[in-house]
């Protein structure tokens, strides 16, 4: 039984482990709750006899069901389980069991894919695959080929395991080192082993949010060798999320005595592909290992050891690709089978099967026991590390077209761009040279430290504790407080923002590339929340708008009211006729503007016109008309102002649009051009044309590159342009199109009479006030430019959101919008009222009373 | 007979895998696949290498931790093989 200095010391690190998780708001809510349950289970595990203790692991981990799903939930995952689980204990032969456990797999399938309405909450689907997807074939091996019986404790700890609840991806555990490995060794190591590497999954954790916040280039957007570089490194450095949540997992299981095998063991310094494949999901190698390769392997063998090594490698590879699409299935619905995955296994499977040929032959080069640094080491894992990177690009890319249309951008570069790469790869060869995970019996080749390691543990959960406190860094660096406090709340970067609102024009279901972000946002999201495409109140057209409101609909958006007037807008029914005296302001821009999860009562320019007329004591009439459209982009409004905008002659025209104009531009233009549309000007046309990228509309087979194509026509096969390579070409010219946009945009409103305002603003969210380039660009074209980004700053923003999985302004946070719109106008003079307020300022505090 | 099966296996893994360490640092419970010093490979070549030196026939359900993860599991595994021969 563990000493009382022992566990007392282990309580305190549990304790600063959850003040980290809630201090970075880690994994999830429920995740906390659970290390909490956890934290407090081990104390009384701790102090339990022995041979208590896997019934009381079996009972915390079937209680963590209700406290991650409720009640209702949880039983019905423990039901659905409990019966697969009764399954492999029924009085039947072996094979009849795998019969039927296959049976009850393909009737879960078909209800995992929606055949028919289930009674449970569709949350619970990943997790239950997650627990039994794999699992279940190991406890079925356990059962025929090892001497451990069987108990219920057992059965339930293994596949309910806390905190499998908390985690979809979980590590494949053994059953066999499940049960044996149960309080193997010394207790107390046993724990301080879990402590710290549930301190290393937090780390890897944190460092995920700052490469996924601050480091991830989106393909849109590279331009050059340095943000190739940048991508390519960042897709790669995301799966610090997998492992970081694996540590976790693993950590916490040792402090119910589970002695697992260490997991992603520094696989970023693996030295070959087959060290790669050694350390990064051991667990995962160890089940292919043990179903797969070995079985393959010792049927083969009469064929020649090295016949049946290659055949085995192969077959492991196949087996894992397939297995992923079919995890897939389980997690998110869908069987993802592409391109993209098919070459990430084949590749990585034939650098694997080519390394482990070399170690045959040759054995494996461990450099054993050295702690020297060694240039040959460091420059087989800078490669190695270089290679992974290139090919976690490719797995991450949406197609294999696009991924290879990425490289052109690396023939654009300057000398910045070669000295940071080049300062990176000395740093990771200086690092890399160092043989960090030699096996020794001795312990020769550890990092010597002057701190022994229980102390090491606490000092650093005590830092980052420390670190995680904004207000204490806020003395010392501005700048880090910021960057801490950035990372401190699970939120999306600028890439997912785009994909969460992604347009109806963007042809490519990718919902298996859609981050887990995005994804976890969608998973929440109600049957009946459809985009708007979806609905009666979209009106698909064959010109350069692509798609307007049909007029005259009322439809339910968001769970809200819709109207669409006579003339297509999303407002009351109006005259085109100004009567006299009347002041128009007229408001274009996409979802935020339109109103999505409002309803007719609460879009902005409801608020802003009831605003007006309040300030301006009725003297004058005012009339906001609302011109906006969902995710319409800048293009679209140049049709939209000229054709139907300025016939109703308004006093001011206020575009808005936010920091990702250009690429919504990027996609209108790319619609445009592939339905064949002819472009309204000339200066336009002649900017596509410069890109090449007209070639998408062209008649035949989508064919990559240009010489691709001109060897196609040699042949007489008509060839065009891929979508891909279009979208790469064109968004080059993203900045052009929204400078064409706001030329015509500003010139048109002011042969119109009407003063043209520029206003950036988002959907709910803290406000990056980075400069954009498209504001000075709006300025140059003669718009009065607001900056309204930080509108919401202040305000609790989740009060102001549509939902919790739609960050669309609510009537709370439109109002907010438009008290904030109409103060930035009255501040620049641009509205006839009798008395305005000094600043706009005051008039927010003024609001807020 | 066991102690002979560990003093052999124990030659065997120190000359081939750990060459210069001192092989009474290599105890009968020291973790031979989980410490990393028998990969998948390695852990073949000792299949073989068991096979061959105690006439022996394995499974592949028996190349796991639980049968080849020590020297002592290793020696059991091969005294249940030769008893049951």
């Amino acid at each position: 039984m563990l000493a009382g200095l022992d566990l007392f010391g282990v309580l305190l690190d549990l304790g600063l482990l959850l003040l980290i998780i809630y201090q970075f708001q880690l994994v999830s809510r429920s995740f906390f709750h659970v290390t909490l349950l956890a934290s407090v289970g081990f104390a009384i595990n701790a102090r339990l006899p022995l041979r208590f203790r896997l019934h009381f692991f079996a009972t915390l981990s079937v209680a963590s069901l209700a406290v991650a799903f409720g009640f209702v939930n949880g039983a019905w995952l423990l039901v659905l389980g409990g019966g697969l689980l009764a399954i492999c204990h029924l009085p039947i032969t072996f094979p009849w069991k795998v019969g039927a456990l296959l049976l009850a797999g393909l009737v879960l399938a078909a209800l995992r894919a929606g055949v028919l309405a289930v009674p449970w909450s569709p949350s619970i689907w990943p997790i239950l695959g997650s627990m039994f997807m794999f699992r279940l074939a190991l406890y079925m091996h356990a059962l025929r080929h090892e001497k451990v019986q069987p108990t219920l404790a057992r059965g339930l700890g293994y596949f309910f395991m806390l905190p499998n609840v908390c985690f979809p991806l979980f590590p494949v555990v053994d059953y066999a080192t499940f049960t044996r490995t149960h309080y193997e060794g010394d207790a107390a190591a046993t724990y301080r082993t879990g402590i710290s590497w549930m301190l290393r999954g937090l780390v890897h954790l944190i460092l995920y949010r700052l490469v996924y916040l601050h480091l991830v280039v989106d393909p849109s957007d590279i331009a050059d060798l340095g943000t190739l570089a940048q991508h390519i490194l960042s897709t790669f450095l995301l799966y610090l999320r997998v492992s970081g949540e694996f540590h976790l997992v693993v950590g916490m299981l040792y402090l119910y005595g589970f002695r697992l095998p260490e997991t992603h063991r520094l696989y970023y310094l693996a030295s070959s592909f087959t060290d790669f494949w050694r350390r990064i999901n051991i667990y995962w190698k160890d089940f292919m290992m043990k179903l797969v390769y070995y079985p393959s392997f010792f049927q083969m063998r009469r064929y020649g050891a090295t016949r049946a090594l290659v055949f085995s490698t192969i077959i492991v590879f196949l087996a894992t690709w397939l297995l992923h699409s079919y995890q897939w299935f389980w997690l998110r619905g869908d069987f993802p089978v592409t391109v993209e995955d098919g070459l990430f296994w084949v590749i990585l499977g034939g650098l694997v099967v080519v390394n482990a040929l070399r170690e045959a032959r040759r054995g494996r080069d461990r450099l054993r026991g050295r702690s020297r640094w060694s240039g040959a080491l460091a420059v087989r894992t800078v490669a190695t590390f270089l290679v992974l990177c290139v090919l976690w690009s490719l797995w991450s890319a949406e197609s294999a077209s696009q991924w290879l249309w990425l490289w052109t951008a690396a023939a654009r570069f300057d000398a910045a761009d070669v000295l940071v790469i080049g300062l990176f790869l000395a740093a990771g060869l200086a690092i890399a040279g160092r043989n960090w995970n030699a096996p020794s019996l001795g312990g020769a080749n550890r990092v010597a430290s002057i701190m022994p390691p229980v102390l090491r543990t606490r000092v650093a959960l005590a830092a980052l504790v420390l670190a995680g406190t904004p207000q204490l860094v806020e003395p010392i660096s501005s700048r880090g407080a910021a960057l801490i406090a950035s990372v401190q709340e699970p939120r999306m970067n600028e890439r997912d923002r785009v994909l969460e609102h992604r347009g109806y024009y963007e042809r490519m279901d990718n919902v298996a590339r859609l981050s887990s972000q995005v994804w976890q946002t969608v998973a929440t999201r109600p049957d009946d929340w459809v985009p708007l495409t979806e609905t009666a109140a979209w009106r698909v057209r064959d010109d350069f708008l692509r798609a307007d409101l049909a007029p005259s609909t009322r439809i339910t958006f968001y769970q809200a009211p819709l109207q669409v007037n006579a003339w297509g807008m999303r407002d009351r029914e109006i005259t085109l006729e100004k009567a006299p005296g009347v002041y128009r302001i007229a408001l274009l821009g996409p979802s935020f503007i339109m109103g999505a999860g409002v309803g007719d009562d609460g879009t902005i320019d409801h608020f802003l016109e009831e605003r007006l007329h309040r300030e301006s004591g009725d003297s004058i009439r005012f009339e906001v008309l609302n011109f906006g459209i969902n995710n319409y982009s800048l293009t679209q409004q140049v049709v939209m102002l000229e054709e139907r905008v300025m016939p109703f002659a308004p006093d001011v025209v206020v575009v808005a649009d936010n920091a990702t104009m250009h690429r919504r531009a990027v996609s209108h233009m790319l619609a445009v051009l592939y339905a064949g549309l002819p472009l309204p000007d000339p200066e336009l046309t002649a900017l596509i044309e410069a890109t090449g990228a007209h070639q998408l509309g062209h008649q035949g087979r989508p064919i990559p590159f240009e010489i691709g194509r001109r060897l196609a026509r040699r042949f007489e096969l008509p060839a065009r342009m891929p979508w891909n390579e279009a979208h790469a070409r064109l968004r080059l010219v993203g900045d052009d199109l929204v400078g064409w946009s706001m030329r015509r945009l500003a010139a048109t409103a002011r042969q119109g009479g009407a003063t043209p305002v520029f206003a950036l603003m988002d959907i709910v969210g803290e406000g990056d006030m980075r400069a954009v380039p498209a504001m000075k660009v709006a300025g140059n074209a003669g718009f009065t430019v607001l900056d309204i980004r930080d509108a919401y700053a202040g305000h609790d923003l989740k009060s102001l959101q549509v939902a919790e999985w739609d960050r669309h302004p609510n009537e709370a946070g439109t109002r907010v919008l438009a008290d904030r719109l109409f103060a930035e106008l009255a501040r620049r003079d641009m509205l006839p009222l009798a008395a305005r307020p000094a600043s706009g300022s005051e008039t927010h505090t003024a609001l807020e009373d | 007979m066991r102690d002979e099966v560990v003093e052999t296996v124990r030659q065997y893994i120190i000359d081939t895998y750990l060459p210069g360490e001192d092989p009474r640092a290599l105890g009968p419970s020291t973790e031979l696949i989980s410490s990393g010093i028998l990969d998948s490979l390695a852990t073949l070549d000792l299949v073989s290498y068991l096979e061959g030196r105690f006439n022996i026939e394995l499974d592949a359900h028996e190349v796991d931790t639980a049968s080849l993860g020590t020297l002592d599991r290793i020696a059991q595994l091969v005294e249940t093989k030769l008893d049951a021969g």
